[in-house]
């Protein structure tokens, strides 16, 4: 907008060569391709690592792979049992996603349309949720899985129900702080209408509110699922059996932590590799309505 | 810009305030209905474990006295004392950890908001490609932390890795005297460049939703007014990026004290010790508490670790609060 106002000058004028904006822009130009470089090239060790044989992966000479070994993504799936821990991670991230996203998608809703006595309260109460270390409500709740357990017969520890509580609740916060400014943002104009043409508030909710909001759910979900994904602190604790653990517990097992394993650094890629690029993916489409979520929520406060 | 203020303006038009607090209460019911699972999972997985770990700190509970759980000997401030007297279970590299955790979210944050703000100015400008540029950018973001440790911690080996070859390359270092960066000072390197690298896109992105939002004019009126690159970023976009500013370096700071991910996994899922450069307080409460189930002794450093955020957040409070207060105006 601003070049295009600037360019406008009385016709027949050559513009002044610039030097000084000339040299601004060259600099501009290479401090965003370092920084370009800079970004992109551990992704690229980690791509170009996953097709390289063992002793290239350790020795590391070049960062291209001299032979490319794709037999590398076969392997990574009988070196260690990945497909397990993948799996664990599909079903506890993918029912925490769903779960999580509902929660907070009835709770922001009330958040942003109804100043219900308590609300600010409310507000509050889910930010200074944050505050809290994740290593200091782990503590009370490893003892008080294993009291469970042990007493009741209830099983959260070492199962998928427990770890999915734990990150439903754990993730809601969040959540609901980023949906509450996607609601906020509808007019409620629409749900007066509805309601005065014989909706209840619930159907006003879900037949109108509901679906205008769906960028925004979607973009709340996935951020979920990238959240939950992400998580190493609560797995490490809350599960000691490969029946329930997930891959950033999991993906170690390459690095030889088992007594007599080498080093398998190209198989710890490959599957690096196959637990991102999937979600690099998936951001490419949703990108706009996650970074607006995110922004909102975090640029309003 | 208006109509979220509208619409967080119309709930009010139907509450009139000459109304009761229970009658406001009862109008809302739907509103209870609504919030009230997630208020539940709040309860049940934040409030009444805090409640507990604070209890928890309270008492000599540990391997022996695990079984008894809450019912474990009250010992009042001794898992406090303790610690300062150096016999806490805890104790071993506990000052070092704190030291580091320190260190690690100031730079940590100084790095991602110098880098976040560099990148979201050169991005800021109409130039074609800009939003495959901005795409790229933003990967390390989508990259979980856990791989970022893993492939950072490939890199940073002496003998081959990555980093250590482009020093090389570039001529600043040579085989025998390259710098060792899991082992010793370095390491405290080694865990805040990623983090920083991780780090940045996100702060460039929220950096950026605050520059866009600058009217173009106020930079056209100080050129007029003869204004240079660097006064109009003073005087202009320096002020006006403040409310968003606060918020980052709240986050920003939550997130690096509270840091577990990259440094887990670069030193051993947990199960290694990052050294006395390299350990931060989250890893080295999950490891020495869980070492000996000194859960006890773990409560009452957790707790103390929370205490410094809260302190920390005061001090955030005072200090950016006249931005905070002066936005909604803004907006």
């Amino acid at each position: 907008m601003a070049s295009a106002a600037r360019t406008v000058r009385p016709v027949g004028t050559a513009k002044p060569i610039n030097w000084g904006r000339i040299s601004g822009k060259v600099l501009a130009w290479v401090a965003l391709l370092l920084l370009v470089i800079i970004t992109l090239y551990p992704i690229l060790v980690m791509v170009t690592t996953s097709f390289k044989s063992n002793t290239e992966a350790l020795s590391n000479t070049s960062l291209f792979p001299s032979v490319w070994h794709f037999d590398n993504y076969p392997k990574m799936w009988v070196s260690i049992n990945f497909g397990n821990y993948l799996k664990n991670s599909l079903i506890i991230c993918g029912t925490t996603m769903v779960v999580a996203t509902l929660l907070a998608t009835f709770a922001s809703y009330a958040l942003a349309r109804f100043n219900f006595p308590g609300r600010d309260t409310y507000g509050i109460a889910i930010l200074a949720t944050q505050l809290i270390p994740g290593i200091m409500f782990l503590l009370p709740l490893f003892n008080f899985f294993k009291w469970l357990r042990d007493n009741l017969g209830i099983p959260l520890l070492n199962t998928y129900l427990g770890m999915i509580v734990l990150y439903v609740a754990f993730f809601l916060p969040l959540s609901l702080w980023i949906l509450r400014s996607f609601f906020a943002a509808i007019p409620p104009d629409l749900e007066e209408q509805a309601m005065v043409d014989g909706c209840n508030r619930f159907q006003a909710f879900y037949k109108i509110a509901l679906p205008l909001a769906r960028p925004g759910i979607a973009a709340t979900a996935i951020y979920v699922f990238l959240t939950a994904w992400d998580e190493l602190l609560f797995a490490w604790v809350m599960t000691t059996t490969d029946d329930v653990q997930t891959v950033p517990v999991g993906i170690r097992l390459y690095l030889g932590q088992v007594a007599g394993n080498k080093s398998n650094y190209e198989l710890a890629m490959a599957a690096a590799v196959v637990v991102t690029i999937p979600l690099l993916i998936l951001f490419f489409f949703v990108q706009k309505q996650m970074i607006s979520g995110l922004t909102a929520g975090a640029v309003k406060s | 810009m208006a109509t979220p203020q509208a619409t967080t303006a119309t709930p009010r038009a139907y509450v009139q305030p000459r109304h009761g607090l229970w009658w406001r209460v009862r109008r809302n019911g739907f509103a209870y209905a609504m919030i009230a699972p997630a208020v539940l999972a709040m309860i049940l997985v934040h409030l009444i474990p805090t409640a507990q770990a604070i209890y928890m700190s309270f008492l000599d509970l540990r391997v022996r006295t695990l079984k008894q759980f809450l019912g474990a000997p009250f010992i009042g401030l001794n898992n406090y004392t303790n610690v300062f007297n150096n016999s806490s279970p805890l104790s071993f590299g506990l000052a070092d950890a704190a030291r580091n955790t320190f260190f690690y979210a100031i730079v940590v944050n100084i790095g991602t908001i110098l880098i976040g703000l560099g990148a979201a100015l050169l991005i800021n400008r109409e130039f074609r490609g800009r939003g495959i540029v901005r795409t790229l950018l933003l990967m390390p973001w989508i990259l979980p932390t856990y791989i970022v440790g893993l492939v950072w911690g490939f890199m940073w080996r002496q003998d081959t890795g990555a980093i250590n070859n482009i020093l090389i390359a570039l001529g600043l270092t040579d085989h025998q005297h390259a710098p060792f960066w899991l082992i010793g000072p370095n390491v405290f390197w080694a865990i805040t460049i990623p983090t920083i690298w991780r780090g940045f896109p996100f702060t460039m992105i929220l950096l950026l939703s605050g520059l866009q939002v600058i009217p173009g004019d106020l930079y056209e009126a100080a050129k007029i007014d003869g204004a240079n690159a660097w006064q109009s970023f003073r005087h202009i976009t320096a002020p006006l990026l403040k409310p968003v500013l606060s918020i980052i370096v709240l986050w920003g700071v939550i997130g690096s004290v509270y840091a577990y991910n990259i440094v887990a996994v670069m030193f051993g899922n947990g199960a290694g010790y990052p050294g006395a450069n390299g350990d931060l307080m989250q890893v080295l409460i999950q490891r020495q508490t869980f070492q000996g189930y000194a859960f006890g002794a773990g409560s009452a450093v957790s707790v103390m670790l929370m205490i410094a955020m809260l302190v920390f957040v005061a001090i955030w409070y005072t200090f950016f609060r006249q931005s905070l207060s002066t936005e909604p105006k803004n907006s």
